[in-house]
């Protein structure tokens, strides 16, 4: 028992920080392809409002949506530290999404995160899948990406 | 054995193999006499035949078995063909083509025996003319040849370095045997059989000579039986035991050779006369010797050889799609850098530098074009199973109709041609169902009984059109309408103010269909508007035309490529937006004064058309950067026979750009079809202008 509960504790993932606003989130590594400067963002007409339009990645097209205007935060400030984080997510394909800051990588074990449960009553959307602990003491909000780059209306 | 890995081989060649059976059968209906047709029949029944019988799709096989039995006596001239047989036949490969499609979704045949179809063709067989005498004299034949096939191996002939060979062995005090073995009748891969024989007996010795020739056996090119010198140190009866303990072998026959018999063997063959003794030289006609020992089997002899001698078929290379995607994603980045050295050239006019990208133009151009010739497929290969259909609809409505086809060769991308079979089936059944009239209808309208459909293909210009054309009553407008209201598609007000080709646009929507009665060929409300959405899932449009009493014509354009187009750049409000050239009709300068409004919509007069005005700036939520007071740009687009005059800002001239998806995320934007990257890197939206009407 005791052995099978060391390997669980110890399993760990990683997760880049980036900053929104005043807050810190975590994204799981294994979903982010690339991370990119901010660019000229073509805006695509009669979208969704966070769908900032498209960029050239290397080729390819890759739609770029604001976390900000997504998650109801206020509208995004372009600063020399903005930076699009390009996403994987394995059924959705690729899209880009525009964080205020990319600060570190950080590696957290099970036990340092604990998992946010929500009432399903509430109606308010909810972009979190659980909370991080850092060894400093400082907490990241992990992003729920699926959440986060899906439109619930037009699925 | 592992056949998976050939799975997908069989799959493709057996249907073409089915498609040649359907077009060769309806030829064979028309003219039952043309052995030409008849032997490619056969031929492709019996290829069918082995190639299910190597994939171990018994029941297939069994049902091309029984086919081909109907096929050799259809040659052999003991039926005649029959307006009954061929149903039979067509039943019979609906039925093949469904075990295809159970392989090809799960990989295995299904379980339906197809029993009663087996019946018919046997029934059929038992039907033959002059059936008595001929069962007769088969068994006879058989015996014949078992009798004699029981020491064949005497007829085998050596040459003088076999000879040596042979008294070599004899002289190591090797035994050399002359074996006979007889593979039963029913078995299925005699060629497999005969190698497990081959197999067993290497583990004893040596086979030294193999009569028909090993690569005829290995080609199933022989009759029941084949026999072999044989070169060991076992006994006879260990030889032959483990030949027999291969299934499906039904005997062996065999006798020590003593070495006067080797020669005696010679002497015989100087002796008999010259045709076997050709035979045995070459292993290719050794049925013809057959016919010169046997004149009973001497049919069965020639229909064996036939498939061997292959008439020309078409030679296709099947290319894997993702091969070819990957180089058109080359040849698409090489656009992109052409497009960006063109870009980066603008600033200092160095010639050296233009004629390079003169010459790269030129690479890309062609890299393109032969890029895309290689994705080309003609639309025959889904056009062929119409008639086929159209044969099968004229029995079942009980209308006579004939179905025209031009322009089979004319080449469409193959994503393409793989979509366009549906929409064009929809529109062949609808116009067989709903189009024609019935035979008296059509009499008392002083039209020929015999109800004519068309399909023309060509190319025009950038486009391939695709014209599926009636001869028969064409659409009735005043119904549609009715039926519109009544289905609450339009208002009744809204019906009154419709042109007629308005009325007969509506026949796309969804929901709709105006056949009174619901038959099973067409009719169910699902028609058009599918046909239309898929056809615009391909950037392609459909129209229809109609005359009452004259007939209808339905027109499908689709673009030649799909990937790389010549667009015309715009630059709306600072925005830069890409327009197919192809449905450009023209471009205009519009004085502010012109525009007219009707029904509180603006409008142009141009050249004596009213054409309705587009601001994109509106379109797009963007404020334009023009001043109102100058004179317009109008794009003129158009969508089949419609114009409409869209107002940009400025021309930025023409480009050829390569069409990218927005990816799953982008749904919403109607007005918007793909995107793509200019030279400097930018992005530029596509305008899909057929959104805009």
């Amino acid at each position: 028992m005791e052995e099978v509960k060391v390997v669980m504790d110890n399993e760990t993932t990683q997760f880049i920080v980036v900053r929104l606003g005043d807050e810190q989130y975590g994204i799981d590594i294994k979903y982010v392809d690339n991370i990119v400067r901010m660019q000229h963002i073509t805006r695509v007409p009669k979208v969704q409002e966070y769908l900032k339009g498209v960029i050239n990645l290397r080729g390819e097209v890759i739609p770029v949506m604001s976390a900000r205007i997504k998650m109801d935060l206020p509208a995004d400030e372009y600063t020399k530290s903005t930076r699009i984080i390009i996403l994987k997510l394995e059924q959705h394909g690729t899209i880009g999404i525009i964080v205020d800051e990319v600060k570190e990588v950080v590696t957290l074990e099970n036990q340092q995160i604990d998992k946010v449960a929500y009432d399903s009553k509430e109606e308010k959307d909810y972009f979190i899948f659980g909370i991080g602990k850092y060894e400093d003491g400082g907490l990241i909000s992990l992003l729920d990406l699926n959440a986060v780059v899906l439109d619930k209306d037009s699925i | 054995m592992d056949v998976s890995q050939y799975l997908e081989i069989f799959l493709d060649e057996t249907k073409e193999h089915l498609q040649s059976l359907n077009t060769e059968i309806l030829n064979l209906e028309q003219d039952p006499e043309n052995t030409g047709t008849i032997n490619e029949i056969f031929r492709a029944a019996h290829s069918l035949k082995g190639m299910a019988g190597t994939m171990g799709y018994k029941r297939m096989q069994n049902l091309t078995h029984d086919m081909e039995n109907v096929f050799s006596e259809v040659r052999n001239g003991t039926i005649k063909v029959k307006g009954n047989m061929i149903d039979i036949l067509f039943q019979c490969l609906d039925a093949l083509e469904e075990y295809l499609n159970n392989i090809q979704e799960t990989g295995d045949e299904g379980t339906n025996e197809n029993e009663p179809l087996i019946k018919l063709l046997n029934d059929v067989l038992d039907s033959k003319e002059g059936g008595e005498p001929q069962k007769e004299k088969k068994p006879q034949a058989k015996a014949e040849a078992s009798e004699e096939s029981d020491s064949k191996w005497k007829d085998i002939k050596f040459d003088d370095t076999q000879k040596r060979v042979l008294s070599e062995a004899a002289s190591q005090g090797k035994k050399v045997y002359g074996i006979t073995v007889k593979v039963q009748e029913s078995c299925i891969l005699k060629a497999a059989r005969a190698f497990l024989v081959f197999k067993a007996l290497e583990e004893l010795g040596e086979v030294l000579i193999s009569n028909p020739s090993v690569q005829d056996i290995e080609d199933e090119r022989f009759e029941l039986d084949f026999s072999l010198i044989f070169v060991s140190d076992s006994s006879l009866d260990k030889v032959l035991d483990s030949i027999k303990g291969v299934s499906e072998i039904e005997g062996a026959q065999g006798a020590l050779i003593e070495d006067e018999q080797i020669i005696s063997a010679a002497a015989i063959e100087v002796s008999q006369s010259e045709a076997p003794a050709v035979a045995a030289e070459e292993g290719e006609s050794v049925p013809a010797a057959e016919k010169a020992n046997q004149p009973a089997p001497v049919s069965k002899a020639v229909e064996k050889k036939a498939p061997v001698s292959k008439p020309v078929v078409n030679r296709t290379v099947r290319v894997d799609i993702e091969k070819l995607d990957v180089l058109m994603n080359l040849v698409s980045e090489l656009i992109i850098a052409k497009n960006s050295l063109v870009s980066a050239s603008v600033g200092d006019r160095n010639n050296s530098v233009n004629e390079h990208i003169e010459y790269l133009e030129s690479v890309t151009t062609n890299l393109h074009e032969s890029v895309m010739k290689v994705r080309m497929v003609p639309i025959e290969s889904v056009v062929n199973k119409f008639p086929r259909m159209i044969r099968d609809l004229s029995k079942k409505l009980d209308k006579k109709m004939e179905l025209y086809m031009s322009g089979e060769e004319t080449e469409l991308d193959r994503t393409v041609v793989d979509e366009i079979g549906d929409p064009l089936m929809h529109l062949l059944r609808n116009a067989a169902d709903h189009g024609l009239e019935s035979g008296a209808v059509r009499k008392s309208k002083g039209k020929p009984e015999v109800g004519s459909i068309f399909l023309d293909a060509y190319q025009d210009g950038n486009n391939v059109v695709i014209e599926v054309r009636d001869d028969g009553a064409g659409i009735n407008t005043a119904a549609v309408k009715e039926k519109a209201i009544m289905k609450g598609v339009i208002t009744p007000e809204q019906g009154e103010n419709m042109s007629d080709q308005e009325i007969i646009n509506l026949l796309f929507n969804a929901g709709f269909s105006t056949s009174e009665v619901v038959s099973d060929v067409s009719g169910r409300g699902v028609g058009l508007d599918v046909v239309k959405s898929k056809i615009e899932s391909l950037s392609g449009e459909v129209e229809v035309k109609s005359k009452i009493d004259v007939g209808s014509t339905w027109t499908i354009r689709l673009p030649l490529t799909l990937a790389i187009i010549q667009a015309l750049m715009v630059d709306v409000g600072g925005e830069k937006y890409a327009i197919s050239l192809g449905s450009i009709q023209t471009i205009e300068d519009i004085i502010p004064s012109d525009i007219k409004t009707v029904q509180n919509k603006e409008v142009i007069h141009l050249r004596g058309i009213v054409i309705p005005l587009i601001r994109l700036s509106e379109v797009l939520d963007i404020a334009s950067k023009k001043n109102p007071e100058d004179n317009m740009t109008v794009v003129i687009v158009k969508k089949g026979d419609r114009l409409s005059g869209i107002v940009v800002d400025e021309l930025m001239g023409q480009q050829e750009i390569v069409i990218k998806s927005l990816g799953k995320y982008i749904t919403r934007c109607k007005v918007i079809s793909g995107a793509t990257i200019l030279g400097d890197g930018e992005v530029a939206l596509i305008l899909d202008t057929n959104a805009l009407f």
